[in-house]
């Protein structure tokens, strides 16, 4: 989706075209469960899958509403005049996946402590070796606090095993 | 005694210092843990009951109402400031608080959430205390197609909050109620778009999307846009406190708040989102100064703010008059007075006065309480955003992501908050307003299974909708104020052109 | 490139430094119902009397609402196993859920450790509505099944069924039964009391209090013997050979060793039989049906063949 970002105003909005076409294709995903469903509608007449069925229906009148607007060269959904920057987008992206990865095995502070330090270098703070045992640091306080003091359960590992005697 | 003789004695049980001593700590408590995103009230008060184990009635009484209201006030503060709504009940406050807080009014905005909070709960609390068994009454002549009805009204009513462009509005509402549809369909047990991934089947959380699509959509966002927008974050511009102007604009606020939220929190199946919903979109028509809704406007974070608490306390009412727990968090406060030997039903009120005239009286101090405490934090809260970007929008993250992972670390809850975090970053790039795919997914599930319901008891029969005089007058005015400003734009459609031409924020 | 070196190495660390983790004696109990049912409320009581009697030193409950307990259920499956701190509350509803919902997940997939209680299903009315006796009822739904609506728990479950297994009784198409699911007991409570529906079903501890305070009416309760607490009469007394009980029962998650469920069956065992525990099954009226181990194993063997088999007799289960 990335590469429509600089979408023009004279030719049609390509932004639109593609948004148009992800709800079609949406809709068409929820029309289709709708009518796979068993029907269990009973008394009320409206099934499990009614609702699909009127939402995606509703979806390709937006999508067909998406196609049209872009034709008529309105500035639909162009982007801001800023052109984003990407990187920093995928450090802190980078940054959530690692964090989804380690938690189980790596244990809170680790994995939260790698989300944080990919986040500062998204935000241009890109010396690793400052920020991530500040948020490390920062994570120990907040599993300290919240695990051990207010029990809330976050999961464990070596660090906090380390720390607070798991 | 009298109803008033009881709440007097209450009062003067909780105000002995000892006993203030616990409140004091009960609502730093609540705050310090209901701050967290994603941790509502409801488990606030689950997780740090245990803490009031052990002390006298009177004490843990009033710790636990002061839990409650702090892990309720905490929400807030995270909305305004980070944008990170804590709850569902506080999405609407993220709306106009967040924008507030981002030109330097981060203030005014807790303080009138503070002080509308406690004046919502105040009057909430006595009319609880006097009004409770009538109020109830009126709770349950709603079926399922009043609550249908009442869904409609919000549906229509919240499009308010949608934003300048209809089509971009509307898209956003559908996606959010195509993910509303994920999941087991509650009537008939059947699974919808899980598409074989066990976490799917218990849908998606309200709490996951908001959080996602406000806090981590925005980190990307702001990350993407550079330095540009970097000197557009101030953290204190003009008084931390309320000005006259911000007292004139917020005191009808709370109390339209507190008439909307409080009956709809007495409703066995309302929901406390509700009431924010309808409270921001009474505010912004009814405001004088409608064009800086979507910008920082006060009313739009005093109203909701206030129905948020008003509703809490509604939620006590069938809970003590019927003993119906009508939601989570009546549901704890259930384990919770039956911890104090109260067991909730119908003859509460005749069979155990002093214990449930000693909570109202808790949830009175615990209010002040809450009101004393952190008026003064205000000052100190605001300086968060002072914190220089890399570490705020890094330590906003971890916060983020904490409230998740404490609740559920299932690589899938986390792999939706990614996923939903690039959604929202998207749909900001491309000016498609957030908050209308949350309320699609709270309020689209909700809509349907009361249609359903509604139609089974009917037989399939549609005019059933229109048969109660209540739930006919609330369609008749979910129509008009669907078509009234349609036709009004249609009068002057030159003007709505030139207002499309330049839709982005 | 700097990351993977990290988390390789952590990982690594990780993998030498991993000690078994000390036996829990907090426990998560997960009750999959919505706020203020049956399941709920059995959770709770747990929670209540295992901090008291000094069993667990915390206990905290989690609602994971939804489809007879089945979201639950697949939750708990998915996300405890090997962790003897998390337990999960069901019953016969659950039973059922599982077969109507086809759930990829079922009661093989955790580790039974006792049923706790039983309770009769009861059939009421509010107190403002015109029907005096079940056979009214019956006979309403004689004339027209669609005329009766029923406000019950989730779809395909013990309500559910009882209401099949009486229109069945009496001669009324089980198939043709106007069954409206609520995700909670609080909202059905609600909706009867509204006078939404023409009649609720729901466990009788629900609707002692509303009759006590004159709110509410029982036609009829579901069980063998008439239930304590009210004279409603049985179903089989007033014609219809139904027989119906509502037992709870307590499960561990899957995957523990010997040792460990052993130890949460000491720990269930200490509970069943504090006085704490007997005081708290008085008030809400429940009945002691504790079984455990081979014999509850059985038990719960055979609950699930003859549920199959009604089911498929009332149609809701292909």
């Amino acid at each position: 989706m990335t590469e429509n970002t600089t979408a023009t105003k004279r030719r049609p909005d390509g932004a639109a075209l593609i948004v148009a076409a992800v709800l079609a294709a949406l809709g068409l995903l929820l029309i289709r469960e709708g009518f796979s469903i068993p029907d269990k509608a009973g008394y009320a007449g409206i099934g499990s899958g009614g609702m699909p069925k009127v939402i995606g229906f509703g979806m390709l009148i937006l999508s067909a509403g998406h196609v049209l607007a872009a034709f008529r060269n309105a500035k639909t959904v162009a982007a801001d005049d800023v052109k984003p920057q990407f990187g920093p987008v995928l450090w802190i992206m980078a940054g959530l996946l690692l964090q989804l990865l380690l938690l189980r095995h790596a244990g809170f502070a680790i994995a939260s402590g790698l989300l944080f330090a990919c986040t500062a270098a998204g935000f241009g703070k890109r010396n690793l070796a400052l920020t991530l045992p500040i948020g490390i640091a920062l994570a120990l306080l907040i599993y300290g606090i919240f695990d051990q003091l207010l029990k809330l359960k976050l999961p464990a590992g070596v660090l906090e095993k380390l720390l607070f005697g798991g | 005694m009298t109803t008033f003789d009881f709440l007097m004695q209450g009062l003067v049980v909780a105000m002995s210092p000892m006993i203030l001593m616990y409140a004091l700590i009960g609502v730093t408590l609540g705050t310090a843990v209901g701050v967290l995103p994603g941790i509502g009230p409801a488990l606030t008060v689950a997780l740090l009951l245990p803490v009031t184990y052990g002390l006298d009635p009177a004490g843990s009484l009033i710790m636990f109402a002061g839990i409650y209201y702090g892990g309720m006030y905490g929400g807030s503060t995270t909305s305004i400031l980070l944008n990170t709504p804590g709850e569902s009940a506080s999405i609407v406050t993220a709306l106009e608080g967040n924008k507030m807080a981002r030109a330097g009014r981060g203030g005014p905005a807790l303080a009138t959430a503070a002080i509308g909070s406690f004046v919502a709960g105040l009057i909430a609390t006595l009319a609880l205390a006097f009004l409770a068994p009538y109020v109830v009454k009126l709770a349950l002549i709603f079926g399922p197609r009043e609550y249908f009805a009442l869904m409609m009204l919000a549906f229509v009513t919240v499009s308010a909050a949608f934003g300048d462009s209809a089509m971009k509005g509307l898209t956003s509402l559908f996606v959010g109620l195509a993910l509303g549809l994920v999941g087991i369909d509650q009537l008939t047990g059947q699974t919808r778009l899980a598409f074989d991934v066990p976490e799917l089947r218990d849908g998606i959380e309200i709490t996951t999307l908001a959080v996602a699509l406000f806090a981590i959509g925005e980190a990307l966002f702001v990350a993407s846009q550079g330095n540009v927008i970097a000197d557009t974050i101030q953290a204190v511009k003009g008084s931390v406190w309320m000005t006259r102007a911000d007292w004139a604009r917020s005191w009808k606020p709370w109390l339209r708040g507190t008439v909307i939220g409080f009956p709809i929190g007495a409703m066995p199946a309302g929901g406390a989102e509700i009431g924010t919903f309808l409270s921001y979109a009474a505010e912004k028509r009814l405001s004088k100064h409608p064009e800086e809704f979507g910008h920082g406007a006060i009313e739009g974070v005093a109203g909701p703010e206030a129905a948020n608490n008003a509703s809490a306390a509604g939620t006590l009412v069938p809970l003590l008059t019927l003993g119906l727990p009508t939601s989570a968090t009546a549901a704890i406060l259930l384990a919770g007075f039956q911890q104090f030997g109260l067991q909730p039903g119908p003859l509460l009120f005749a069979t155990s006065p002093q214990l449930v005239w000693g909570l109202i009286a808790s949830l009175l101090v615990a209010n002040i309480m809450l009101l004393v405490l952190n008026l003064p934090m205000i000052r100190l809260w605001v300086k968060l955003l002072m914190i220089p970007k890399p570490w705020l929008y890094a330590g906003i993250l971890v916060f983020a992501t904490l409230g998740t992972i404490g609740i559920n670390p299932s690589p899938v809850e986390l792999a939706m908050l990614l996923i939903f975090g690039v959604m929202g970053f998207l749909m900001r790039l491309y000016g498609y307003p957030i908050a209308p795919a949350v309320v699609g997914l709270i309020l689209g599930p909700m809509a349907e299974q009361h249609l359903r319901r509604a139609l089974a008891i009917s037989q399939g029969d549609w005019t059933t909708l229109l048969a109660s005089p209540i739930s006919a007058v609330i369609l008749l005015v979910a129509t008009l104020a669907l078509v009234v400003p349609m036709l009004m734009r249609m009068r002057g459609k030159g003007q709505l052109l030139s207002q499309m031409a330049s839709d982005e924020d | 490139m700097k990351h993977t070196l990290l988390s390789a190495a952590f990982a690594a660390a990780l993998v030498t430094g991993f000690a078994a983790p000390a036996l829990a004696t907090d426990y998560m109990i997960m009750a999959p119902a919505a706020p203020g049912g049956g399941w709920d409320s059995t959770a709770r009581s747990m929670q209540e009397v295992l901090q008291t009697e000094g069993i667990s030193p915390s206990v905290q409950v989690q609602n994971v609402p939804g489809a007879g307990g089945t979201v639950g259920l697949a939750q708990f499956a998915s996300t405890s196993a090997g962790d003897p701190s998390q337990l999960i509350v069901g019953g016969y509803v659950m039973v059922g859920a599982i077969l109507n919902n086809d759930s990829p997940v079922s009661l093989a997939d955790v580790t039974p450790i006792a049923r706790l209680t039983g309770e009769a299903v009861a059939i009421a009315v509010s107190a403002a509505s015109p029907i005096q006796n079940i056979n009214e009822l019956v006979d309403m739904m004689k004339a027209d099944p669609g005329s009766v609506s029923w406000a019950g728990g989730s779809a395909g479950g013990v309500d559910h069924i009882t209401v099949g297994l009486l229109a069945k009784a009496a001669g009324v198409d089980p198939t043709k039964i106007n069954y409206v699911a609520f995700s909670g007991g609080g909202e059905a409570l609600a909706a009867i009391l509204g006078n939404q529906v023409t009649v609720g079903i729901s466990g009788v501890g629900e609707f002692l209090p509303q009759v006590e305070a004159g709110t509410m009416r029982i036609l009829a309760v579901s069980t063998a013997d008439k239930w304590v607490g009210t004279d409603a009469p049985t179903l089989i007394e007033s014609g219809y050979d139904v027989n119906v009980q509502n037992w709870r029962m307590v499960a561990a998650a899957p995957g523990l060793s010997a040792e460990q469920k052993a130890a949460v069956s000491a720990d269930i065992d200490k509970m069943v039989q504090s006085a704490g525990w007997k005081s708290m099954l008085e008030t809400k009226g429940w009945a002691d049906t504790y079984l455990a181990g081979a014999d509850f194993d059985a038990q719960l063997a055979k609950d699930v063949e003859s549920t199959t088999t009604i089911l498929k007799e009332i149609g809701l289960v292909k």
